[in-house]
């Protein structure tokens, strides 16, 4: 299912960074959604993932926020294809995925973000302000570039530290590590170096993967990985999957049709059920527990850690 | 209420070892058995440079929990729970840091004894102290029913399911 919406508004929110709202083109409700929802947006020859502002609750209008990364090559980014959007223009996209919920049983929940990784974490801001939940940010950016910097001074108050300096950010994030109450859960979206480096630590500081939840925005670079061969339960067929090759590719040779839509391990649509063998996650959209289970594979980016990896395909 | 708060928990008999992730412990020990047992962790934690509250009891009495609850309270994430002792016991103090909102992840059980069981009795509430296992009968303490241990443990309140032994006779 593919939702066509009209460009209402492009705003330069900071440096780089637009805010672009769309909806319906007869103005009608559009579907709610979990905070830290996104949506897969056809930018051109491209789908783009962009995590939703809005809190979910009966949206009007869904808005992102799009960072500007020019490539060498002149756009493969699709985030130009975004800046270029009118008001007025069509655009289309898929409904809101949720990939990256609040934990409802959560004491606290601990929001960190880096630059235009802000843009979940101000969806979770908001929902947790109008449930009146316990949520603190650390919010590190450069200076300039700092998207919803007086709106989120404004939701929290006290409750959010923002900061331009690497090493004022390192401080700030080792004290938050060690006093968080029990309960706590954390939640990272920013580049990938940041992410790492806040999981890293978290977990140096005794945090169990459980209480750690990640939002990658561009998709992790991904090694060519290891062949392995699919073998199809129901089609009883075995399918080869060389290194560099996806499974996802793999299946659509040798003519399997799996629905799929990023391509980049975000949406969660190619998911496949897993009947033997241990998959290789390298998707962003399962859960910890998901992950661990390991009957099911996101087949556009995940590989396999055994020779073999039996789907129910 | 999810399956994992209701079914019968797998918890080791023997010792799981030290969990030496955490940052902070908690080492709680219930009945003779369990001592040395707690003590040894306690010494190789300490030997790691970790922070120890250690309490050591014959059960998990309301005292025991009371204290229990008070460091989950206390304390910040990275902090570890481990427990020693008879299943009716671990099973009480697991039950209060649930919760307190600790997650399964951060705490360690070593089961040293798992006939001794609590039973709720389904028919007045009151809940019993007997040496009973699962598809056992014993007496409820509360209304005398004879109660049959059905393998329904509720992690929240830690305790055995316990329903009247011939009920379906009487219907
Ligand atoms: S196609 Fe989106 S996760 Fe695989």
């Amino acid at each position: 299912m593919t939702l066509k919406l009209v460009v209402r508004r492009s705003t330069e929110i900071a440096e780089g960074i637009r805010e672009i709202v769309m909806t319906r083109p007869d103005d009608g409700p559009l579907p709610a959604h979990p905070p830290g929802s996104h949506v897969v947006v056809d930018c051109g020859p491209q789908r783009n993932a962009y995590s939703l502002t809005n809190c979910g609750i009966d949206p009007g209008a869904y808005t992102v926020a799009v960072l500007r990364r020019p490539t060498a090559d002149g756009g493969s980014g699709g985030s130009e294809q975004m800046h270029r959007f009118q008001p007025g223009d069509r655009v289309a996209l898929s409904p809101p995925r949720s990939a990256f919920p609040p934990v409802s049983t959560a004491r606290r929940h601990l929001l960190i973000a880096g630059g235009i990784g802000i843009t979940p974490l101000l969806s979770h801001a908001r929902n947790a302000v109008r449930w009146g939940a316990d949520v603190r940010l650390l919010y590190v950016h450069r200076p300039g570039a700092g998207a919803y910097a007086d709106e989120l001074s404004e939701l929290l108050g006290e409750r959010a530290q923002r900061v331009t300096e690497k090493s004022e950010f390192s401080v700030l994030l080792r004290q938050a590590l060690v006093s968080q109450p029990m309960g706590t859960h954390l939640y990272v979206c920013g580049p990938a170096a940041l992410m790492d480096r806040v999981l890293q630590e978290a977990a140096a500081a005794g945090w169990p993967p459980q209480r750690l939840h990640l939002e990658r925005f561009t998709p992790a670079e991904l090694d060519p990985g290891q062949p392995f061969t699919a073998s199809l339960g129901r089609s009883r067929r075995q399918v080869s999957v060389p290194a560099g090759t996806s499974l996802l590719e793999a299946l659509e040779n040798a003519g399997v049709e799996v629905p799929n839509m990023c391509r980049q391990g975000v949406c969660g649509e190619c998911r496949v059920p897993v009947l033997a063998g241990r998959p290789l996650h390298r998707d962003e959209f399962l859960s910890e527990d998901e992950r661990v289970a390991g009957d099911s594979v996101m087949c556009c980016v995940s590989r396999s850690e055994t020779e073999t990896l039996e789907v129910d395909l | 209420m999810g399956l994992q708060h209701t079914s019968v928990p797998r918890w080791p008999t023997a010792d799981p070892g030290v969990d030496r992730t955490g940052r902070a412990y908690a080492v709680m020990s219930f009945g003779p058995d369990a001592a040395p047992l707690a003590a040894g962790w306690g010494r190789e934690l300490h030997a790691l440079g970790r922070t120890v509250w250690s309490w050591h009891g014959e059960a998990a009495t309301d005292e025991a929990v009371a204290e229990l609850r008070r460091q989950v309270e206390y304390a910040t994430v990275g902090w570890r729970l481990m427990l020693a002792g008879p299943q009716c016991d671990v099973l009480r103090a697991h039950a209060e840091a649930l919760r307190g909102g600790v997650l399964e992840a951060e705490i360690t059980v070593l089961v040293t004894d798992a006939v001794r069981t609590r039973v709720w009795c389904a028919h007045c509430g009151a809940t019993t102290l007997a040496d009973a296992a699962l598809g056992e009968v014993t007496g409820c303490s509360g209304c005398g029913r004879s109660l049959y241990v059905y393998h329904h443990v509720s992690r929240r309140t830690a305790t055995h399911l316990g329903f009247m032994a011939d009920a379906e006779e009487l219907q």
